[in-house]
C-alpha cells in the first residue's frame, strides 16, 4: 500500500464515488477516474502479468501507451480483453479483471518460467519445438503437437463466443479542417482556425479535452493548464461550425485525407441512453489535418525496470495532478533529461517525499537544478540506477556511478529506499499518422527521437509531435498550424526547439543501463535488451527482422514505448547510426479498433434485403424463404408433415397437370430507351432484335467480349423504340452495368437510355394446361386466345381494374404467361390470378418446382451459364447470328471455345433410383478409392414428377457424343456414388408441343 | 480515395467501380484481328506511375470516367467523362443544362 | 384506380420512438408522390428536356450538376449527366411528360411502383443522413432545391433536399423497407416521429 489518493488536487470529483469490481473485489473510486487512476487511490499496483514470464506488472503509463496493465472488461456473457487501464474510465458497476495468471493476480504458477532465467529468449519456440528430421513428428508435426499446450499458457487475455449484443454506426462528415489531439497546440489550431470561419473538428482519445495542458501544473495566459484548456474548450463549443470530438481515436490516415476514428460512445456509461450504439466509426474527410498529437515518454532499460512501482515520470505527475492520485509517497526518479525534473516537483506538490533524482549526466542546466531543490531529496548526478528490489511492490533501487562517454557503470553500488521509482528516457513524437500518411520519419540527433516527415501539403504539424516541446512554443505552432491549414498567413518564424523556462528538451543518448538482470524494452511482449542483442548475434539485421524474431513492439500497445529504445540497443549492437538500422513504417490501426464498428450497421436486422411486392404474402403462407443474393424468394411452399421433396413434386406436378403461379418479381429487368434501341440489342444480343415486332418477346443470349456466356432473358418490345429486357436474379446489376459501359465507353453516340425497372414491376408467371383458363378468367380490356396472344405475344389489359402486360412464354415448359404489373399492385394482381385460378386447382410454386420444371425442360440458369461456358456449350449454337458481329462474336471461334472435348450441357439420370447432388462429378469408370478422371459435374439436380426418375443437368466433355451412355456419378465428400445414364438435356418434351399448344 | 466526379463533384471511393484499363482499343466490331482482340481484352499496361484507369461512379450518377491515377501515390491527376475524352469527343455534352 | 401498397406496411409505426429530448430529433414519413418519372436527354438536348419539364408540369430547373426545384407538391432535380426525377404528388405526370418529350429530345421512364419516397426532416436530419450516405450534407455543399444520386451499400438512392432540414429520399421499392427500418435504427439516439 504505496500508492494513495492525495489529500487535495485532481480534476477527479470528489463528492462522488462510484463503485466497480477488480479481479472479484469491490472497490470505490471518484467519478472521473480511469481503472489505473482508481486502483493506485486504493494502493493496488499489481495490475496484470507478464506474456511469457508471468512477471508481476504494474502501470507504467498514464495512457494509451501502456504496455501493462491491460485488463479485461466484462460485460454481461461478454468479454473484451487487452483494455489499457489507463484509458479505462470507471463507472458504476464497472467489473473488470487482471490478464494472463492463473490462478490468481497475486499467485500464478507460470510465474515459474522466469526461474529458467534464459531459457525463453527470443526464438525459444522456433528452436525448441523444430521437431527431429524423420519419424511421426517429423519437422514441423511436432510443432503442431507442442502447439496446442504452449497457446494455453500464451496469449495476452482470452476472448469468448458469446456474441456482442452491442450495437455500433458508422458516421460521416466533412470539415475544412481536422485537428488531432486537444492539447495546447491542438486546442490553439482549433482556436486559430475557427477565428477564421473555418468549419473544424476537434478530436481527442481522451475523456477530457486539454492534454497536457490538464496536468502539467503549467500556467498559460495567467490561469492554470487545467482552466485555460477549459475556456478555450468553452469558446469553441459554442460554435455550429465547430464540432468537439472526445474519447474519439483517429486511428487511420488514408489516401485524399479520408480519416477513420474510433468514437467510444457509451463505454464510460454505467447505462447507454435509448438508441446509443457503444461506438460509432467516423470516416472525415477534412480539407486539411493538424497533426498534435503530442509525444510519448520512453522507459529507461535497466534492471528490474518492470516491477510494479516503476512508471514513467510524466505519467506519475499526471496521476498527481489530473486524478488526485500518488504513485508512491517516497519517489526515487532516473532520468537522461531535464522534463522529469518537473515530475519530481509536481509529485512533492501533491505530497509525495522525494528519495532522490539519479540522472545519467554529469551536468545539467540550472533550470533543472534549482527545480530538484526545490523538490527537496538527494541529487546524484553522472549516476545510474542498476536494479530495483522488492516483491510485487519496489522498495528500492540500486545506483552506481554512471560514465557517459563509455555508457558504462562502475564504482561502488549503494541502495535508496523508494516505495515508487519515475523514469524518462526522453520522448518520441507520436508520428503514427504522419507515417501512415506516407512517409518516412526523420531522425534528429538532438531530440534523440524521430520527428515526422515532410507533409506533401496534407497535414500540418504542431506541438510535441514536431519536436516542439515546451508549451508556448507549442501553442504558437498551433496557432500557425491553424492558419496555415485555413490558407491564412503564418507570419510567425519558426518556432522548433525553443527552449522554454531554460529547461532543455534534448536528452542524453542513453537507452540502457547494462548490468545484470532482466532489462526490459518491450513489457507487454516481455522482450529483454538481451533479446535484442540474440536477435542481432543469430543474423538479423533489419529492423523488421527484429521485429519478427523477437515480437518487440508487436503487441496491441505497438510498442509506443518500447520500439525506439529496442531499435538504439540494436544499433548499438550493430555498431551503426539510429537512423541507418532504420524504423518501421506504421500502418492503421493507430490503437486497436472494435470489429463492431467496421461492421457498423450492416448486420443481423439491419442487413439490407430485396423484397417483393408479394414477399408478406409467401411469408403467411409458410413459404419458406430462401436468399438469391439480397433477394427473398419462396422455396417451397410446404403442407404440414410434407418433406422438402414432397412438396416441390407436388407443386411441379400441378403445373404440369393444371396450373400453378409463381412470382418472378426478382427477374432484372431493364428499360431499353431511344432511336438507336433495337440497334443496340443487336450489338450486345447474339440474336437479331431490330426485326422484333411491337408486342412480341424474344429469348436472348448476351455473351462477354471474350465469348463467354454471360446472361439470357427475353426482351419485349413495347413499342418502336421501347424494349423492356428482362435477366436473370443473379445477374440484373452484372448485366446492367455491361450495357452501360458499351453505351458509354464503347458506343458515346448510340441514342440508347438504360434504366433499372427491376422495382417497377410485380411479376406473376401463371403456368400450366389451365393457365390459358385462369387468364380468361381474370382479363379484362383484351382476349388471351391463341391469335390474340400467340407464343412470344404481349397485350396489355386489366386485372381487378389494375393494367397489366402480358407476355407468353414459358420457362416450364408448359402453356405459361408472364404477368407484369406496377409493383405496388402486384399483390393485388397476385390475390386476383389466384382467386381466379381456384376452380382450375391453381397452386403456388417456389423456386424448387421452378427448378424441376426447368431441368426437366433442359432450360440453362445461372448454374450452367457459370462464367466459364460458352453458348455452344450450352447447346445453344442456333442462337449465334452469322448475320452481323455482336459482343463476344469474334473471341467465340477462337480454338479454345471450339474445341470438341469441351465440357457440354447433357442430362443425366440416376439408375439407381436415389437422388443426384450438384456439384458432383461424373466419371466413366467407379473405383471409389482411386477417383477416376472426371469427365465433367454435375450442374442442378431434382426428382422429376414427369419421369417418374431422379434426374439431373450436366456439364459432359463430349456433351450429344455420349448420349445414351452409362457413366457414373463421384461424390466422395458426400459418399455419394452410382450409375447415371446420360441423355439429352431435353427431358421432357422436347418437341415443345405443350408450350405452344 | 476520393474521386472528382465531373458531374456530382468529390465522392469517396466507396461510390465508385473499377471498369479496367483505358489504354484498351477495341477493334472494330467485324474485325477478325485475333491479336488485336486479345490484346484489348486481355494485355494490360500495369505501370508504376500515370496509369489511365476507367472508374464507373455506379454508386452515384453510373458516368463512366476516364481517370488518370498514380498507382504509386494514389493520387488522381484528371478526372473527365469517358464521352468526351480523347478521340470520341461528342458534341455539347457537359454539365446538365450546360449544352451549347 | 386501386391504391398502392406501400412496401413500408409491416414496419411503419406512427408515433414517437426512441430518446426523445425536448422533441423529435428527426420525423420520418412516407410522401407516397402520385408520379416519380424519369427523364433523360440526349446529349446537347438538356435544355430542351428542361423546356419540357417546365411545360408540362411548371416546374423550372437551373443550370448546372445537381440543380432542381421543389415546391409543395412537386418537385424536380438533376441527377446524373443529362438525367431527371420528377414527383408530383398526382398521378399521371408520366403520361404528361411522355407528350412534351419528342423521342429527338430524349426518353420518359415511369418509376412511380419503382421507387419509394421517404422524406426525413428536422434538426438531425443532416446528422441522420451522415450515417448513411458519404456525402457533405451542410448547406453550401448542398443547398435547398439540389439534387444528388448516391448509395448506401446496395441501396441506391437519389435524394433531394426540399428544405432548410428536409430531405427526400428515392429508393429502390424491393430495398425500402430494409432502409426504412435502417433509418429508424439510425434516428433512435435522436428520437424520432414517425408521421
Amino acid at each position: 500500500m504505496s500508492s494513495s489518493r492525495a489529500t487535495a488536487g485532481g480534476l477527479i470529483d470528489r463528492s462522488k464515488t462510484v463503485r466497480f469490481i477488480f479481479d472479484g473485489k469491490p472497490y470505490a473510486g471518484l467519478e472521473g477516474d480511469t481503472l489505473a487512476s482508481a486502483l493506485l487511490a486504493n494502493g493496488v499496483s499489481l495490475m496484470g502479468r507478464s506474456f511469457k514470464y508471468h512477471r508481476p506488472r504494474g502501470v507504467v503509463t498514464a495512457g494509451i501507451d501502456e504496455p501493462n496493465a491491460l485488463v479485461t472488461v466484462l460485460k454481461g456473457e461478454v468479454r473484451e480483453a487487452n483494455i489499457p487501464a489507463p484509458l479505462l474510465e470507471i463507472y458504476d458497476g464497472l467489473t473488470a479483471v487482471s490478464q494472463n495468471r492463473f490462478p490468481s493476480l497475486g499467485f500464478d504458477v507460470g510465474a515459474v518460467n522466469q526461474l529458467g532465467g534464459k531459457v525463453i529468449s527470443a526464438g525459444f519456440y522456433y528452436k525448441t519445438f523444430m521437431g527431429p528430421v524423420v519419424g511421426p513428428l517429423k519437422g514441423t508435426r511436432f510443432w503442431m503437437f507442442c502447439e496446442k499446450f504452449i497457446r494455453r499458457a500464451a496469449g495476452l487475455g482470452r476472448v469468448d463466443y458469446a456474441p456482442d449484443p452491442a450495437r455500433y454506426e458508422r458516421m460521416n462528415a466533412f470539415a475544412d479542417v481536422l485537428i488531432v489531439g486537444s492539447g495546447p497546440a491542438g486546442l490553439a489550431a482549433a482556436k486559430a482556425a475557427a477565428d477564421r470561419g473555418a468549419r473544424v473538428i476537434l478530436a481527442d482519445l481522451d475523456a477530457r479535452f486539454g492534454g497536457t495542458a490538464k496536468w502539467s501544473d503549467e500556467t498559460i495566459d495567467g490561469m492554470s493548464g487545467a482552466d485555460w484548456a477549459d475556456m478555450m474548450v468553452r469558446e469553441l463549443s459554442g460554435r455550429d461550425t465547430i464540432r468537439l470530438l472526445n474519447r474519439t481515436t483517429i486511428w487511420g490516415y488514408y489516401d485524399d485525407n479520408t480519416i477513420a476514428a474510433l468514437e467510444r460512445v457509451t463505454d464510460h456509461k454505467a447505462v447507454a441512453g435509448k438508441g446509443e450504439r457503444r461506438h460509432r466509426h467516423w470516416v472525415i474527410r477534412p480539407k486539411k489535418v493538424v497533426i498534435a498529437t503530442g509525444a510519448f515518454e520512453r522507459p529507461l532499460v535497466f534492471p528490474g525496470n518492470d516491477r510494479p512501482g516503476v512508471m514513467l515520470a510524466a505519467a506519475a505527475e499526471r496521476y498527481a495532478n489530473e486524478y488526485g492520485v500518488l504513485p508512491g509517497s517516497n519517489v526515487a526518479l532516473f532520468t537522461n533529461n531535464d522534463g522529469a525534473y518537473r515530475s519530481a516537483l509536481a509529485l512533492k506538490k501533491a505530497g509525495a517525499e522525494i528519495a532522490a533524482i539519479v540522472d545519467v549526466r554529469a551536468t545539467i542546466s540550472e533550470a533543472a537544478r534549482a527545480l530538484a531543490a526545490e523538490a527537496g531529496g538527494e541529487l546524484l548526478l553522472g549516476h545510474a540506477v542498476t536494479s530495483t528490489s522488492g516483491g510485487k511492490q519496489v522498495s528500492g533501487v540500486s545506483v552506481q556511478p554512471f560514465d557517459l562517454a563509455s555508457r558504462s557503470v562502475s564504482g561502488s553500488s549503494r541502495s535508496i529506499t523508494a516505495d515508487c521509482v519515475l523514469m524518462s528516457g526522453g520522448w518520441s513524437p507520436a508520428i503514427h499518422l504522419a507515417s501512415q500518411a506516407g512517409a518516412k520519419a526523420i531522425w534528429n540527433d538532438e531530440l534523440q527521437a524521430f520527428l515526422p516527415p515532410e507533409s506533401r501539403g496534407r497535414w500540418v504539424g504542431a506541438g510535441a509531435f514536431t519536436g516542439t516541446f515546451s508549451t508556448t512554443a507549442a501553442i504558437a505552432e498551433g496557432e500557425a498550424a491553424g492558419l496555415a491549414a485555413t490558407g491564412g498567413e503564418d507570419t510567425r518564424s519558426e518556432p522548433r526547439l525553443v527552449v522554454d523556462g531554460a529547461l532543455d528538451p534534448r536528452p542524453a543518448p542513453v537507452f540502457e543501463i547494462k548490468a545484470s538482470g532482466k532489462a526490459f524494452v518491450d513489457y507487454q511482449l516481455d522482450v529483454t535488451a538481451d533479446d535484442v542483442r540474440l536477435a542481432h548475434r543469430e543474423g538479423f539485421v533489419s529492423v523488421e527482422h527484429l521485429k519478427r524474431y523477437t515480437t518487440l513492439g508487436m503487441g496491441t500497445d505497438q510498442g509506443r514505448t518500447s520500439n525506439v529504445p529496442g531499435l538504439a540497443i540494436m544499433a548499438e549492437a550493430q555498431g551503426a547510426p539510429i537512423p541507418e538500422v532504420g524504423t518501421t513504417r506504421f500502418r492503421p490501426p493507430f490503437a486497436p479498433v472494435s470489429l463492431g464498428s467496421l461492421a457498423a450497421e450492416r448486420y443481423a436486422d439491419l442487413k439490407p434485403e430485396r423484397l417483393t411486392p408479394m414477399h408478406d404474402w409467401h411469408v403467411e403462407k409458410g413459404a419458406i424463404m430462401y436468399s438469391a443474393g439480397l433477394w427473398y424468394r419462396p422455396m417451397i411452399y410446404g403442407q404440414p408433415g410434407e418433406t422438402v421433396e414432397q412438396a416441390y413434386v407436388r407443386e411441379a406436378k400441378a403445373v404440369r397437370e393444371a396450373v400453378g403461379m409463381v412470382d418472378v418479381s426478382t427477374l432484372g429487368k431493364i428499360m431499353v430507351q431511344g432511336p438507336d434501341a433495337a440497334e443496340f440489342l443487336d450489338r450486345v444480343y447474339t440474336n437479331m432484335f431490330s426485326t422484333l415486332a411491337v408486342n412480341k418477346a424474344r429469348y436472348g443470349l448476351m455473351l462477354r467480349d471474350d465469348g463467354v456466356m454471360m446472361d439470357d432473358g427475353t426482351t419485349w418490345r413495347l413499342s418502336e423504340t421501347d424494349f423492356l429486357m428482362t435477366t436473370t436474379t443473379a445477374n440484373a446489376g452484372k448485366v446492367m452495368q455491361h450495357l452501360e459501359y458499351f453505351l458509354d465507353v464503347v458506343w458515346p453516340d448510340m441514342k440508347v437510355h438504360l434504366t433499372s425497372v427491376t422495382d417497377e414491376w410485380a411479376g406473376t408467371a401463371v403456368g400450366g394446361p389451365k393457365s390459358r383458363d385462369v387468364l380468361a378468367a381474370c382479363v379484362t380490356g383484351t382476349a388471351v386466345d391463341n391469335a390474340t396472344l400467340p407464343f412470344m405475344g404481349i397485350v396489355k389489359g386489366e386485372i381487378a381494374g389494375v393494367p397489366v402486360m402480358i407476355c407468353r412464354l414459358s420457362f416450364s415448359g408448359e402453356l405459361a404467361y408472364e404477368v407484369y404489373c406496377g409493383a405496388g399492385h402486384g399483390q393485388h394482381v397476385w390475390d386476383a390470378i389466384r382467386a381466379a385460378g381456384k376452380p382450375f386447382g391453381i397452386v403456388p410454386y417456389g423456386l424448387e418446382a421452378l427448378g424441376t420444371l426447368r431441368i426437366e425442360k433442359g432450360h440453362v440458369t445461372g448454374a450452367e451459364i457459370d462464367g466459364r461456358t460458352t453458348a455452344r456449350d450450352l447447346q445453344l449454337d442456333g442462337m449465334l447470328s452469322k448475320k452481323k458481329p455482336f459482343i463476344g462474336s469474334a473471341m467465340m471461334d477462337r480454338e479454345g471455345l471450339t474445341d470438341d472435348n469441351r465440357i457440354k450441357l447433357v442430362g443425366v439420370i440416376s439408375l439407381d433410383n436415389r437422388p443426384l447432388n450438384g456439384g458432383a462429378h461424373i466419371v466413366e469408370q467407379l473405383e471409389p478409392k482411386e477417383p477416376n478422371t472426371s469427365i465433367g459435374h454435375i450442374t442442378a439436380v431434382c426428382y422429376s414428377p414427369a419421369l417418374g426418375k431422379y434426374i439431373g443437368l450436366a456439364l459432359v466433355k463430349g456433351g450429344k457424343k455420349r448420349h445414351g451412355q452409362r457413366a457414373f456419378t463421384a461424390d466422395p465428400l458426400r459418399d455419394r456414388f452410382g450409375p447415371v445414364e446420360i441423355v439429352s438435356h431435353h427431358m421432357f418434351d422436347p418437341e415443345g408441343n405443350r408450350m405452344h399448344g | 480515395m476520393i474521386i472528382n466526379c465531373p458531374y456530382c463533384g468529390p465522392r469517396d471511393l466507396v461510390e465508385f467501380t473499377y471498369q479496367g484499363d483505358g489504354n484498351r482499343t477495341r477493334p472494330q466490331p467485324a474485325s477478325q484481328d485475333y491479336p488485336a482482340w486479345n490484346a484489348y481484352i486481355y494485355d494490360r499496361l500495369n505501370p508504376a506511375g500515370d496509369h489511365n484507369e476507367i472508374w464507373q461512379h455506379s454508386g452515384g450518377c453510373r458516368s463512366h470516367l476516364a481517370v488518370v491515377r498514380n498507382t504509386l501515390t494514389h493520387e488522381i491527376k484528371s478526372v473527365e467523362f469517358v464521352r468526351d475524352h480523347g478521340h470520341r469527343k461528342s458534341d455539347g455534352h457537359r454539365k446538365t443544362g450546360a449544352a451549347s | 384506380m386501386v391504391e398502392q401498397v406501400s412496401p413500408l406496411e409491416p414496419v411503419w409505426k406512427p408515433g414517437s420512438h426512441g430518446r426523445i429530448l425536448g422533441g423529435a430529433g428527426v420525423t420520418l414519413t412516407e410522401t407516397r408522390p402520385g408520379s416519380i418519372v424519369q427523364l433523360a436527354a440526349w446529349p446537347g438536348h438538356e435544355k430542351a428536356m428542361m423546356e419540357a419539364i417546365r411545360s408540362a408540369t411548371g416546374l423550372s430547373l437551373a443550370d448546372g450538376g445537381g440543380a432542381g426545384v421543389a415546391e409543395a407538391t412537386k418537385a424536380a432535380f438533376g441527377f446524373a449527366p443529362g438525367k431527371f426525377l420528377l414527383a408530383d404528388q398526382a398521378e399521371g405526370a408520366g403520361a404528361a411528360l411522355a407528350g412534351a418529350v419528342g423521342i429527338d429530345i430524349g426518353v420518359v421512364t415511369d418509376l412511380s411502383h419503382g421507387r419509394t419516397a421517404i422524406r426525413i426532416s428536422g434538426p438531425k436530419a443532416e446528422w441522420v443522413l451522415a450515417k448513411f450516405f458519404a456525402i457533405d450534407f451542410s448547406i453550401p455543399a448542398f443547398p435547398v432545391g439540389s439534387g444528388l444520386s448516391t448509395a448506401h451499400h446496395d441501396v441506391f438512392a437519389q435524394v433531394q433536399r426540399t428544405g432548410a432540414d428536409q430531405f427526400d429520399l428515392y429508393v429502390f421499392r424491393s430495398f425500402a423497407r430494409s432502409f426504412w427500418t435502417a433509418l429508424c435504427h439510425a434516428s433512435e439516439e435522436v428520437g424520432y416521429e414517425v408521421r
